[in-house]
């Protein structure tokens, strides 16, 4: 279980989380929603450590990583694997090479094996005709899939997603939904989902966690947040332009 | 004044970088951690791809150095004392700094633009995220590539610089090759001007290395932060490169028995 407790963090003088609680269970789907700017994706970095709180605790299966040095996060970066926002693949590398680097640097595969491997893992996510081809030939969707491919190789038993389906057409952005349930169903992964995409929030969402101003505002199932009576909640949930919602 | 103070900032930021970048390589090279494909990719395009704009450039030098000293050697007819006057100059103080400079115009630059993007693009979080130490993979490949190319193009530039001022002082003074080896090797000049260069290279070398992957980590902005990082890699790289020249220079007179 991924635990944060009360993380507080900000930047000069701009507060970014105010004592933020969140926690995700294996093969649980739990989307962090909030307009940009609200911290979604500093909240994640936190759990591998790309970002450190400066109050708070980060706790990974009951292990306080809080105060973990780099080289004791990389055990825990195996373990939780996080899909950036821009997806971060190496532009000078292929499709595959990007896959198999973080099994020719944790496994004692041999490139053959680990290239064989990055081509089977593009294969799950429906990239395997351009398992040669370079990153930067690519639109945002087809990289997206290559980092999650990229996000498997170590078999992660947590995965964290920035906004994975932002830039994708609705088609893309509903596979990636449909890989994200599958993770959790059948390999019983967990998976905290950074987003804005109320299709993906409303069609497979476990929990829901809803950041406002550096603090939780709602936090529920989907039906918990539908019902919610609170008026920033209902005009964020309906997309509507009006309303007391205020974007930083 | 903002623009300045943050122009010193990220400059004083970058500097405070280059103590951990060394580190870095230091210890992944001592450890044998560097990695061995990162090295390859880096030696093939930083320091192989140098090869042409450094033969180009020595090639000229050398020709520079028999032109400048034509009206000397001609008036007094000296003209056994060309290669000696070509090739201390060269050998001690010409091949090294061009060699510096131009490695650093050429690989320091790409260097940081490429790490500079790396890091806007958070594609080095991105190494970090699957736990993948940037250290060995990114930071310690290329300063070493930049200090193997920096001491190796040196070699290779010393030599072509005195080519191509023998080819010179055959064609516009009509002083035999031949001649102009003898007085490269008539005893004036020795092995120990070599190492002085080389010693100069390593050290041009370790500076440009750091440097322009320090300024290249620390890139912040986007595009304009990328541009703002490689000119001040460069900038402070060029002047850096003077400063050692001089203290190298003035130590081994200082030490010269």
């Amino acid at each position: 279980m991924i635990e944060l407790i009360g993380i507080h963090k900000s930047f000069g003088e701009k507060v970014i989380l105010d004592g933020v609680d969140l926690s995700a269970k294996e093969g649980e789907i739990h989307f962090v929603i909030g307009t940009s700017g609200a911290g979604k994706s500093v909240l994640l970095k936190h759990i591998v450590g790309l970002l450190r709180p400066d109050r708070g605790q980060v706790l990974v299966d009951g292990v306080d990583v809080t105060h973990f040095t780099e080289k004791q996060f990389y055990p825990i970066r195996k373990k939780c694997a996080l899909v950036l926002q821009h997806a971060t693949l190496f532009d000078s590398m292929t499709c595959e090479e990007n896959v198999s680097l973080p099994l020719l640097k944790h496994t004692d595969l041999s490139e053959k094996a680990a290239l064989a491997r990055a081509r089977s893992l593009l294969e799950e996510v429906g990239m395997a005709d351009y398992a040669t081809a370079l990153p930067v030939r690519l639109g945002d969707g087809m990289r997206k899939s290559v980092a999650v491919a990229r996000a498997l190789a170590l078999e992660p038993e947590y995965m964290l997603f920035d906004e994975p389906t932002t830039s994708l057409d609705p088609l893309s952005a509903r596979r990636v939904d449909a890989l994200i349930a599958e993770l959790a169903e059948k390999r019983g992964v967990g998976c905290i989902v950074v987003s804005h995409d109320l299709p993906s929030i409303f069609g497979i969402a476990h929990r829901v966690t809803m950041l406002y101003k550096g603090k939780v505002l709602a936090s529920g199932t989907q039906e918990d947040l539908l019902g919610s009576t609170d008026p920033v909640v209902g005009q964020f949930i309906h997309g509507k332009p009006e309303g007391p919602l205020e974007t930083t | 004044m903002r623009e300045l103070l943050r122009f010193f900032g990220d400059f004083l930021q970058g500097l405070g970088g280059l103590g951990v970048v060394l580190a870095t390589t230091f210890d992944g090279t001592l450890r044998g951690k560097v990695d061995g494909r990162q090295l390859r990719d880096s030696l093939l395009r930083l320091g192989v791809g140098s090869i042409p704009v450094i033969v180009a450039t020595a090639l000229f030098v050398g020709g520079i150095m028999v032109v400048q000293s034509a009206p000397l050697i001609t008036r007094f007819g000296a003209h056994g004392l060309l290669g000696w006057g070509a090739g201390f100059g060269i050998l001690r103080e010409v091949g090294p700094v061009l060699t510096g400079l131009m490695i650093s115009g050429r690989a320091g630059s790409n260097n940081t633009a490429e790490l500079g993007t790396l890091t806007v693009t958070e594609q080095v979080d991105g190494l970090r995220a699957i736990a993948v130490d940037p250290g060995p993979y990114l930071v310690a490949p290329r300063v070493l590539a930049i200090v193997l190319t920096t001491v190796l193009g040196t070699l290779l530039s010393m030599a072509v610089a005195l080519l191509g001022a023998a080819l010179s002082g055959f064609g516009l003074l009509g002083v035999h090759p031949v001649t102009f080896w003898n007085g490269l090797v008539s005893g004036l000049i020795g092995p120990e001007d070599v190492l002085h260069g080389a010693l100069k290279a390593l050290i041009f070398g370790i500076i440009i290395g750091a440097t322009s992957t320090s300024f290249g980590l620390h890139a912040r902005g986007g595009a304009p932060g990328v541009g703002r990082a490689v000119n001040q890699s460069v900038v402070l790289s060029a002047l850096m490169i003077f400063v050692f020249d001089a203290l190298v220079s003035f130590a081994a007179e200082a030490l010269a028995p």
